[in-house]
């Protein structure tokens, strides 16, 4: 007799326990230590299409100029515009993404190559338009910096939490317009406050430079403290 | 939207993982999601629908646990973040720890060995 010889099917769970972006992250975090040990503090800037990401880096590239070197990052879905505002003040490589709506390591990387050697103090990386998905994708920054323009709303920060939770300063940008928009800049801090109670804010006018030397300020306090450990 | 994204991502250390594992169909993978993970489950599951077709974890069926945020006081322990306001019901402090419910993470995934039953 020939023994019946049956197929058996046994199943098997295997924990994983990890993040899905795990290896993004630590691959950011070895950035952020290269740069940190270079002197080199990078600045991430998100916010909504048009809340004026390049028009603050022009102003902080003129209120910096002869003062400290920096370097640009600029990411949009397409186009080469905000690169060409922004060459003329700084070195500057224009990242285009293609259509998707937040940058990713891998376009940074490609974008240093283009740099070349990093010769600076700052380097700053303008995000694509979008409050969403930039905020879950480190790329290697010791400061994310959220930008809520005058225009844009005073409620927008609970509307976003994982932005503002996830950020180290806020920018409320346009105060110009404050006359002619109902928005509390007092309102908007508190609301960011209550997601992030950590959060440096600064108002700026990029139009006039109201604000500019304050914001500059805050970047060289970010920066000086790059190297010494962070308070638990 | 950049689920497609992060779930190729899944999808590609998953298989890596079950070859690492001998290689067994896989028939279920487990992902948790937080409120402050970044992603929305229902666009994480369309992706993976269209994704995983004609792959080899296409017999695979994904289960998404939606976790609830917690964070951490120092000194009341834990409690849970309602409505995004980041301040410890005990306390009233507000530099608490998210300790929960920001990741979108891979719990685990279970695969079927067939084996010639040695009678
Ligand atoms: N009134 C006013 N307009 C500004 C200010 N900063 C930027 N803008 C305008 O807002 C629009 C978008 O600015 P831009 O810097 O390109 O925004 P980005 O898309 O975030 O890079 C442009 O038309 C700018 O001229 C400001 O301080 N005041
Ligand atoms: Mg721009
Ligand atoms: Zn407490």
């Amino acid at each position: 007799m020939t023994p019946v010889v049956a197929p058996v099917v046994t199943s098997q769970t295997v924990a994983v326990n990890r993040d899905v972006q795990s290896a993004a992250r630590a691959a950011a975090a070895r950035l952020r230590a290269e740069w940190a040990s270079r002197g080199i503090l990078a600045v991430n800037l998100i916010s909504s299409p048009g809340a004026g990401k390049t028009s603050l880096l022009e102003a902080t590239a003129c209120h910096f100029a002869g003062k400290r070197k920096i370097a640009i990052l600029v990411g949009d879905l397409a186009t080469d515009r905000d690169a060409q505002r922004l060459a003329p003040l700084a070195p500057t490589v224009q990242l285009t993404t293609g259509g998707a709506c937040h940058l990713e390591l891998p376009l940074i990387q490609r974008g240093l190559d283009q740099l070349g050697t990093l010769d600076c103090e700052f380097l700053f990386i303008e995000n694509v338009g979008n409050l969403v998905c930039p905020a879950s994708h480190d790329l290697g920054e010791h400061v994310r910096v959220i930008l809520l323009s005058t225009t844009e709303g005073d409620d927008k920060p609970a509307k976003y939490p994982k932005a503002f939770r996830t950020s180290q300063i806020l920018v409320v940008s346009k105060t110009d317009l404050l006359p002619y928009v109902p928005f509390s800049v007092e309102a908007a801090i508190a609301d960011a406050h209550s997601i992030q109670p950590d959060l440096d804010c600064v108002a700026v006018c990029s139009r006039s430079g109201d604000g500019i030397a304050e914001w500059c300020e805050l970047l060289d306090w970010h920066r000086a403290a790059l190297n010494s450990p962070k308070p638990a | 939207m950049h689920e497609a994204s992060l779930v190729r991502s899944l999808l590609n250390q998953v298989t890596d993982l079950a070859r690492q594992h001998g290689g067994g169909s896989v028939t279920e993978i487990r992902v948790e999601i937080g409120p402050l993970a970044g992603v929305e489950p229902l666009l994480v599951r369309s992706a993976f629908e269209q994704l995983v077709c004609g792959t080899e974890l296409d017999d695979a069926t994904l289960v998404i646990d939606e976790v609830p945020l917690v964070a951490r006081c120092e000194t009341c322990g834990e409690f849970a973040v309602d409505g995004f306001r980041f301040r410890c019901p005990g306390c009233d402090a507000s530099r608490v720890t998210v300790v929960r419910g920001d990741e979108f993470r891979i719990a685990s995934f279970t695969f079927a060995e067939t084996a010639e039953n040695p009678i």
